[in-house]
């Protein structure tokens, strides 16, 4: 039987099933928290620090990942302190200066705040969130892919870099992949990276919108989202 | 060797033992450790023993080969009981005359004596020599008395009595963690967290099946104390876990040793083989109901596997990565179940808590902070190696009347505490005590206990880059902070020491350094940008010359720098000029010299070539 706990999150207190991450919880619940390793129903590593969180234990408050944190009775939580959207803000700065070439990244960081990028533009093609990793272990049950290497030198590959005969090609990590989504109308080229925001699934600031409303959801109301705040101006 | 079955049993082999070591008349204790090795101390060990049996002297003299006595500098020393006599700086050829003339005639050498360097005056015995007269040797002292393949060494010294203190009737895991908890003992190893505590949680948590491992993957720079304990007095550690295992009720233990640590490896093993053949590990150890064994498991030669999740997922044969731990490994640990893991220090501390009282060991150190702490003294100091104060001590105190000071004269500027993860603080306030709190106040850590002296020629942000790219190479990678934040900052301060740095940047850096503190997945990202936030806080100053004047003050950075020759104090004795390797130097003999800067790449070999000090740099 599923059990129940009372958790605080930004003030509301909410039922939420036991087990489940707070993450899952504030989603179910229109709390967004922007996140971009997490899937749903694969299982969470924390790789890229998006979703963090205030968790206030015994006054003190505590960062950490709301993908990682399971729910308990009488938890406070905060999604969307000062500190976090700061603290988060420079989080998608990096990612998105690693990766500027990619459309959900873009939208994530735009979404997180980011208007413009103070590090060197770098082209990578990864940002080893590991959802590809995740997705092919876990629900294909085919560990095809994995991470190699430490540091900067971590990265994604097949087993001694052969696709091996394991691998069901059923292309779950390419579909997962943040950085294959169709890049936008002016896509980045060598050397021009900026984060226009014209792009219609990121800055949809168009004067015909109307006050107020936003092309992604509601949500970003609740943590500022860069988006939201541009529609409002 | 007999299985010891019951406490009595290991009583009388004690005194058994002890009655025949009164044979010996004589014992030499000649460091084995690895500094010591290094000098050729298995060199020194052969002859002597040679020179021994030559005089057939076996049955009188002991010869020990023991771990680590600390004054690592001098090596290889040695310590000849009775009369303490410490002999430095030993070579194989001493040997006849250390026989002949201390050994059989109980005169002293004064050649072998050390010598201050200061005043030149000659000491014979430890205790009197200014190194080891300040500090509280608990743990390291032990380490003369044993050699540490030999069990027996071990037990005549005292050895299992805590043990079988603890396996009495009556004396139950609640005492014990009480002791341990009113002791004050923090973990050695880094966080500081207080062991009992740690015992308690985990003796609280739910689970049939607990764990206890023992952390010896310690990778700092500059650091080798867990390497000294676990070399030098494993069955020290191995009395420590048995008694925790006992304390949280764990069956199974680990010892996680770093490869590159061979004698540390080679030495546990022999120790939990040893222990294991008298019935100190195993079912029913010494006739108690009570059974644990321990098992060697080898590092994966990775600095992130000292963090507690990555040691663990490391031992259970998964990559050494980190998790998240936002439920303890007191709870979730080892293949999920409560696990205590304690670094070596803390583990060798246990038995003398137990044997002496747990008022015993806080009769030391400050109010949060008990005990002795075991620090790897390093850098530009004249007396290097392992010294071991009560917790509290000024840091003054140690650099200046331990360690002796600055090396060459040059005013020393400041020193780094507690590995690449600490930070780095200026001799305006070596008033601070070694203490947890304190420290972390200050902005760097106590840590496993590194401490590295910088004098006046060391550049703060050039030290700053050298512990990024330390952690740039050791970071697992996992999460976006610690792999992309730790990148950027070497960026920045690449920038800075090659003389790109712009003025927005130091902002920039420190607003850097506070998300992958306040964000990263496991303490090394979290402390990961201390060495950052201590030079920027305490040598802001080195930093804008940097920048505003392009500029390296001790001229370090080879991009802000460069060589001249000063025609007033230059012979023209042409010393540089074959020095120099890449021929930049050019000038006609007995004429004042020039460096071409456009061949000169810096090196620096002309500077210390040069005998009048005409070199300079700017």
């Amino acid at each position: 039987m599923q059990q129940f706990v009372n958790v605080t999150i930004d003030g509301a207190i909410i039922k939420a099933v036991k087990g489940t991450s707070v993450l899952d919880t504030a989603i179910e619940y229109g709390i967004c928290i922007p996140h971009l390793c997490h899937i749903p129903y694969v299982s969470d590593m924390g790789a890229c620090r998006l979703c963090i969180v205030e968790n206030v234990v015994n006054g003190r408050s505590k960062v950490t990942t709301s993908c990682t944190l399971n729910v308990e009775d009488g938890m406070e939580i905060w999604t969307n302190t000062e500190k976090i959207r700061r603290l988060r803000k420079n989080i998608a700065e990096l990612i998105v200066a690693q990766a500027p070439n990619s459309r959900a990244i873009q939208d994530v960081a735009v979404r997180c705040g980011v208007r413009e990028v103070r590090y060197p533009f770098r082209n990578e093609n990864c940002i080893l969130c590991g959802r590809c990793v995740r997705v092919c272990e876990e629900i294909w049950q085919a560990r095809a892919r994995g991470f190699v290497g430490r540091g900067k030198e971590r990265h994604v590959d097949f087993p001694f870099g052969i696709r091996p005969d394991f691998c069901k090609e059923c292309g779950a990590c390419i579909q997962l992949c943040p950085m294959t989504i169709p890049p936008c109308d002016g896509p980045i080229r060598d050397g021009e990276e900026y984060l226009c925001g014209k792009c219609e699934s990121q800055l949809m600031i168009g004067e015909e919108m109307p006050l107020g409303s936003c092309s992604w959801c509601k949500l970003g109301e609740g943590f500022g989202c860069g988006r939201y705040v541009g529609v409002l101006r | 060797m007999l299985r010891l079955n019951s406490i009595r049993e290991l009583d009388h082999l004690r005194e058994y033992l002890k009655e025949k070591r009164q044979n010996y008349s004589t014992t030499i204790s000649l460091c084995g450790g690895t500094g010591c090795q290094a000098s050729d101390s298995q060199v020194v060990a052969e002859a002597l023993k040679t020179e021994l049996s030559r005089q057939d002297l076996e049955e009188k003299v002991r010869l020990c080969l023991t771990g680590c006595h600390g004054f690592c500098e001098q090596g290889p020393v040695m310590v000849i009981e009775p009369g303490n006599i410490l002999y430095c700086h030993l070579s194989p050829e001493d040997a006849f005359e250390i026989v002949y003339q201390t050994v059989i005639n109980g005169e002293i050498i004064e050649r072998l004596l050390y010598t201050d360097p200061i005043s030149g005056e000659k000491y014979i015995t430890e205790e009197d020599i200014p190194f080891y007269k300040a500090q509280d040797r608990q743990i390291l002292s032990k380490n003369r008395k044993v050699d540490p393949c030999v069990v027996e060494d071990y037990i005549v010294s005292g050895g299992y009595s805590a043990l079988s203190l603890v396996l009495n009737n009556g004396y139950t895991p609640e005492r014990i963690v009480n002791q341990v908890i009113e002791s004050g003992l923090r973990g050695r190893g880094g966080g500081g967290f207080p062991t009992g505590r740690k015992w308690l949680e985990c003796r609280e948590a739910p689970g049939d099946e607990k764990y206890v491992i023992c952390n010896a993957d310690e990778g700092d720079p500059g650091a080798y104390m867990d390497r000294c304990v676990l070399e030098g007095n494993p069955h020290l550690v191995l009395e420590g876990m048995i008694i925790g295992a006992r304390a949280v009720g764990a069956s199974k233990g680990y010892i996680y040793v770093r490869n590159e640590y061979p004698l540390a490896v080679e030495h546990s093993r022999v120790a939990v083989e040893q222990a294991r053949e008298l019935g100190l590990l195993g079912n029913n150890i010494l006739g108690s109901p009570f059974s644990f064994d321990v098992e060697i498991a080898r590092g994966g030669g990775a600095f992130v596997c000292g963090e507690s999740t990555a040691l663990m997922a490391s031992i259970e044969g998964k990559v050494g990565e980190p998790r998240a731990k936002d439920v303890h490994t007191v709870v979730d640990g080892l293949y999920h179940k409560p696990t205590t893991l304690n670094n070596v220090e803390t583990w060798a501390n246990v038995p003398s808590i137990i044997l002496n009282g747990s008022s015993w060991f806080n009769s030391r150190g400050t109010k949060g902070s008990r005990g002795t702490k075991i620090l790897a003294l390093t850098g530009r100091i004249r007396n290097t190696g392992l010294v071991e104060v009560p917790m509290g001590i000024p840091i003054r105190d140690v650099v200046y009347d331990i360690g002796g000071g600055s090396v060459n004269g040059n005013k020393i500027k400041a020193v780094q505490i507690g590995g690449p993860s600490g930070g780095c603080l200026p001799a305006e306030i070596f008033d601070l005590p070694v203490d947890f709190d304190i420290l972390a106040e200050a902005g760097s850590m106590v840590g496993s206990g590194g401490m590295v002296v910088m004098d006046e020629s060391s550049c703060m942000v050039d030290v700053a880059r050298y512990f990024l790219e330390f952690l740039q190479d050791e970071s697992c990678g996992k999460c976006v902070p610690c792999r992309l934040g730790i990148d950027r900052m070497l960026e920045i301060i690449t920038d800075i020491t090659e003389g790109r740095g712009t003025i927005g940047q130091l902002d920039l850096l420190e607003e850097l350094a506070e998300t992958v503190s306040e964000t990263s997945l496991c303490g090394l990202g979290k402390t990961a940008p201390n060495p950052v936030l201590t030079t920027l806080h305490y040598f802001r100053p080195e930093y804008e010359a940097h920048i505003y004047e392009k500029r390296c003050p001790a001229g370090v950075c080879k991009e802000l720098i460069s060589y001249s020759i000063d025609p007033e104090k230059c012979t023209g004795c042409g010393v540089c000029l074959k020095s120099c390797a890449h021929g930049a130097i050019s000038g006609e003999n007995k004429q004042p010299h020039v460096i071409n800067t456009e061949f000169c790449q810096k090196c620096g070999i002309c500077r210390s070539e040069c005998r009048f000090d005409a070199i300079q740099v700017i």
